[in-house]
């Protein structure tokens, strides 16, 4: 650290008034300029306007299907584990299909806890959790009403959705059933 | 020919046949300014209402927003919808108050800001009471806010609304002074008190007081600004440092009224700014041939006046309680004695002992 | 009545009516506290005799909770450790995570990270300028600044989707390529942006009121800045070179050309000019940082999962928005740290409140309390 010796006073602080009136004419200029081109104002009308959201947003999670409709989760806890704010708590069981081990019995996500920050979907080795849906208002009256259950997660139309968190993962699955398209 | 004299004289011819059909002639003396006053009501109420919207959508467009535009167009009745909300809001009171005082501080804070309407000239002849004494008149009546603020943060048992009562006190006590000076030099060179005599002697004089006493106009704004309450003056409400100062406890109607009465103090100082400095009713020159009417004129000029003192509150900081008191009494009052002194020579010298 | 009173005083000796000291309970709900700061201040009349600040209010205990998180999941933490800034603070513990284990984030990567502290350090300035002219009482400035923050969101957005908590820094490289629209909107920002800081100083600078009101008002001496611990801006404002981009330079700060801004009266106007120069420093870090931005990697080899050496520790520190912030960490050879430290700027801004403010006003409190840049979630943590 080094201290630096003062300097003299500064020059245009004396002349107050024209400051003043500086001031008063650039708040006069706003007031003029949009008067006349109210478009200058980045100003949004919010229900009815809405900024849309960009590619990268992290939305409302759902969980992604199977062609049969049963989730692509196979309840292998790695969302669970990388979760930092301990928001998702899932009960696995057998799954009938001889071809998968386990699925999710109970998958909830307690909503009120979650950060967004969307280490679950990076971690997720099957694309079976995704934050695209572009939901940014989540708000009820009810702390058990927030905490979305499976088949809350799970009714969407599975389509993929253009905009949306598509991060990059651990493994990258470009062909089977759980290519990502 | 439209002026606001000829409306005053209709009005009042058809309220003098309506008392003669009636058979209450001998009443009139006592009906008319009944009348006059729940006009002059009716009036400033609209007017406030348009003013408070004025404010937020002149300090929106300053700060790049739209401000209000839900409530009928152009927002024009959200300070209606404001005003019904703050009536049938429940009414929070301190269970420590001081009630009597704390009942009565926000009526005298409105009333009397509102009693000094009743002197000013908005045309030639339209005027509640063409007071003799009428600058005087309305100096003394608006000084009465200052009682009322210091009630209001006494009697509310607030930390911060007493603090803000007590500068409030200080505040109004001291920029009266520099009010007062400000005017004198007018008072001087007119040789009346009575505003519309003023606005007159501009008329014959051909020029507006503006003119040769633009020291005494700074002044007044200033002071005017201090006396109202309003930023960059408004220690006494500072919101950042004091919440709310003496209206921090109130709530509902009570609130409302020293709101209303703080706008109806901007309207005050100024319409007696254009009355003394800018000719009142009086056109701009080289324009009379337009026969735009007298009130028209001076409506104008009083939003130009309230315009500027809105920029002040939205485009400056905040004063210091200190430095505020320096201001009044370090700078605005020896400026305003100088000037006084400086007019009486000049006057002197130019005219000599008939100056009137 | 007054004989009254005359009597009282002779029979008692003394005057019965003393003064007393006013105590004010600032907080934790006031508009110029920033948040939940509870200010405990003792007054005599409109003078300050003593000003406590009360604090752990919005304390979140951070640093235990991390000591129960593996490393990257910390970052997510560190968002809400100072959240008008959370991109310097995700770089301060990533940073402190690499130093830790020895990983190296490829370039692209660390032009990014410059590039968005850079950008984080406009918009806590912004938000800092609007809060700091509120608190003496000038709006509009307040919405100058937001208008422009509300871009820099935008341009965060469009990157890592979120505009308060990025979790976007991550140790060994960023979450996410920039997109490639990216560059030219940024640029496209910072010409518009450059001009506009005239147009709040316009407002401020030279406003014979924000002159009375900052001119002269909480001095900060060398000596006493230094021994006190306060950094960044705020002592930068006093005339110390303390800028941690340029003492110890961190990602290629030593690459870039900039000036350490620096003031020397000490006062609340020295740190606010500090800080709107800082800006226009900023300006010139981040253009010169897309300049080099090249094709690459944005993310190191790295282990599945990261574990810090057994028994090592480190002190890393940065130059957030708000001055000096620190990370200690300590590693015991599991995912998980050890024992997690953030030393924040807020915190040892506000030591000197007291010391400031005694003997002025009540108003300076605010003035005071806002040039030193101050956000709560940081000071409690």
């Amino acid at each position: 650290m080094k201290v630096v010796e003062r300097t003299g006073a500064q020059g245009a602080e004396k002349f107050y008034l024209i400051a003043v009136v500086q001031g008063l004419f650039l708040t006069l200029g706003h007031v003029i300029k949009n008067l006349f081109n109210p478009k200058r104002m980045s100003v949004v009308f919010y229900p009815e306007q809405k900024k849309a959201l960009p590619p990268a947003t992290r939305g409302r999670h759902r969980l992604m299907k199977r062609e049969d409709g049963t989730p692509r989760c196979t309840a292998c806890m790695l969302c669970a584990t990388a979760c930092p704010a301990e928001c998702i708590h899932i009960k696995a069981e057998e799954s009938p299909d001889p071809n998968i081990e386990k699925r999710p019995e109970k998958f909830d996500i307690d909503m009120l806890r979650c950060v967004f920050c969307g280490f679950c979907v990076e971690a997720c080795p099957l694309d079976a959790i995704r934050m695209d849906i572009p939901d940014v208002t989540i708000a009820d009256y009810t702390r058990e009403s927030l905490v979305y259950s499976k088949e809350f997660l799970m009714n969407h139309d599975n389509k993929d959705v253009v905009t949306g968190y598509n991060p990059p993962r651990p493994v990258q699955l470009t062909h089977g059933p759980h290519a990502r398209p | 020919m439209l002026t606001g004299e000829n409306i005053v004289q209709l009005v009042s011819g058809l309220l003098h046949w309506a008392y003669a059909q009636a058979g209450i002639s001998s009443l009139a003396g006592v009906i008319d300014p009944i009348i006059s006053a729940v006009v002059m009501f009716g009036f400033i109420a609209v007017f406030v209402m348009f003013l408070v919207w004025m404010e937020r959508k002149v300090s929106a467009h300053m700060q790049s927003r739209i401000g209000p535009n839900r409530v009928g167009p152009l927002g024009l009745l959200q300070t209606v919808a404001d005003a019904i909300k703050l009536t049938i809001k429940e009414d929070v009171k301190p269970v420590n108050r001081d009630k009597v005082p704390y009942f009565i501080a926000p009526i005298v804070a409105f009333v009397a800001t509102f009693m000094g309407m009743v002197v000013i000239p908005f045309d030639k002849g339209v005027v509640v009471q063409d007071l003799n004494v009428g600058i005087l008149y309305i100096i003394a009546i608006t000084g009465f806010t200052v009682i009322a603020i210091l009630t209001a943060g006494w009697s509310s048992n607030n930390k911060y609304a007493l603090l803000g009562g007590f500068r409030s006190a200080a505040q109004i006590i001291s920029y009266e002074v520099s009010l007062v000076l400000s005017v004198v030099p007018i008072i001087m060179i007119t040789g009346t008190l009575s505003l519309s005599g003023i606005v007159e002697y501009q008329k014959q004089a051909g020029y507006w007081f503006i003119l040769p006493q633009i020291v005494a106009f700074l002044i007044f704004i200033t002071s005017a600004t201090a006396e109202a309450n309003r930023a960059p003056f408004d220690i006494p409400e500072a919101e950042s440092e004091l919440i709310g100062g003496f209206h921090t406890e109130y709530s509902g109607v009570k609130f409302a009224m020293f709101f209303l009465g703080e706008y109806i103090a901007v309207v005050v100082s100024s319409a007696v700014a254009v009355t003394l400095f800018l000719g009142g009713w009086l056109p701009l020159p080289y324009l009379d041939f337009l026969h735009i009417p007298g009130f028209v004129w001076f409506l104008a000029k009083l939003l130009l006046v309230i315009y500027l003192i809105m920029a002040f509150r939205w485009t400056f900081p905040r004063l210091r309680v200190d430095q505020l008191m320096d201001f009044g009494w370090k700078v605005l009052i020896p400026i305003s004695i100088i000037n006084i002194l400086a007019t009486a020579v000049v006057w002197f010298c130019l005219y000599g002992k008939g100056a009137q | 009545m007054t004989d009254l009173l005359l009597s009282q005083v002779k029979l008692s000796g003394e005057s019965q009516f003393g003064t007393d000291e006013y105590v004010v309970n600032m907080g934790p709900q006031h508009p110029a506290t920033h948040g939940v700061l509870r200010l405990i201040v003792k007054l005599d009349g409109e003078t300050v005799k003593e000003t406590i600040p009360v604090l752990g209010y919005l304390h979140r205990s951070i640093e235990k909770i991390s000591e129960n998180r593996t490393y990257p999941q910390c970052i997510t933490y560190t968002d809400r450790v100072d959240y008008v800034s959370a991109m310097s603070v995700n770089l301060a513990f990533a940073l402190a995570t690499e130093r830790l284990m020895g990983i190296e984030a490829p370039a692209r990567a660390q032009w990014l990270r410059m590039v968005f502290v850079e950008l984080q350090r406009l918009a806590s300035h912004l938000l800092w300028m609007g809060a700091f002219a509120g608190d003496i009482g000038a709006l509009t400035p307040f919405l100058y600044g937001l208008r422009e923050r509300e871009r820099i969101l935008d341009l965060f957005e469009m990157t890592c989707g979120q505009r308060l908590t990025y979790n976007y820094i991550r140790i060994g490289g960023v979450m996410i390529d920039v997109l490639p629209e990216f560059v030219p909107k940024c640029r496209a920002f910072l010409d518009y942006f450059e001009p506009k800081i005239a147009e709040y100083e316009g407002l401020l600078t030279y406003n014979p009121i924000f002159l009375e009101r900052t001119k002269g008002v909480g001095v900060i001496s060398p000596e006493v800045g230094i021994n006190a611990g306060i950094c960044g801006p705020s002592l930068r404002g006093s005339g110390v070179s303390c800028d941690v981009r340029k003492q110890q330079p961190y990602l290629f700060y030593d690459q870039v050309k900039f000036n350490e801004c620096l003031e020397t009266a000490g006062d609340c106007w020295s740190r606010y000019k500090v800080r709107m120069n800082e800006m226009r420093e900023s300006i010139s870090i981040i253009r010169q940082s897309l300049d080099r931005l090249e094709p690459g990697p944005i993310e190191a080899k790295m282990p599945p999962v990261l574990k810090a050496p057994t028994n090592s520790e480190i002190y890393s520190r940065i130059e957030s928005s708000r001055g000096e912030m620190g990370v200690y960490l300590v590693g015991d050879g599991t995912a998980k740290p050890w024992k997690v430290k953030y030393r924040c700027a807020s915190f040892s801004n506000l030591y000197l409140l007291d010391e400031l403010t005694r003997g002025w006003k009540v108003a300076d409190i605010m003035a005071v309390l806002g040039s030193l840049d101050m956000i709560v979630p940081e000071v409690d943590r």
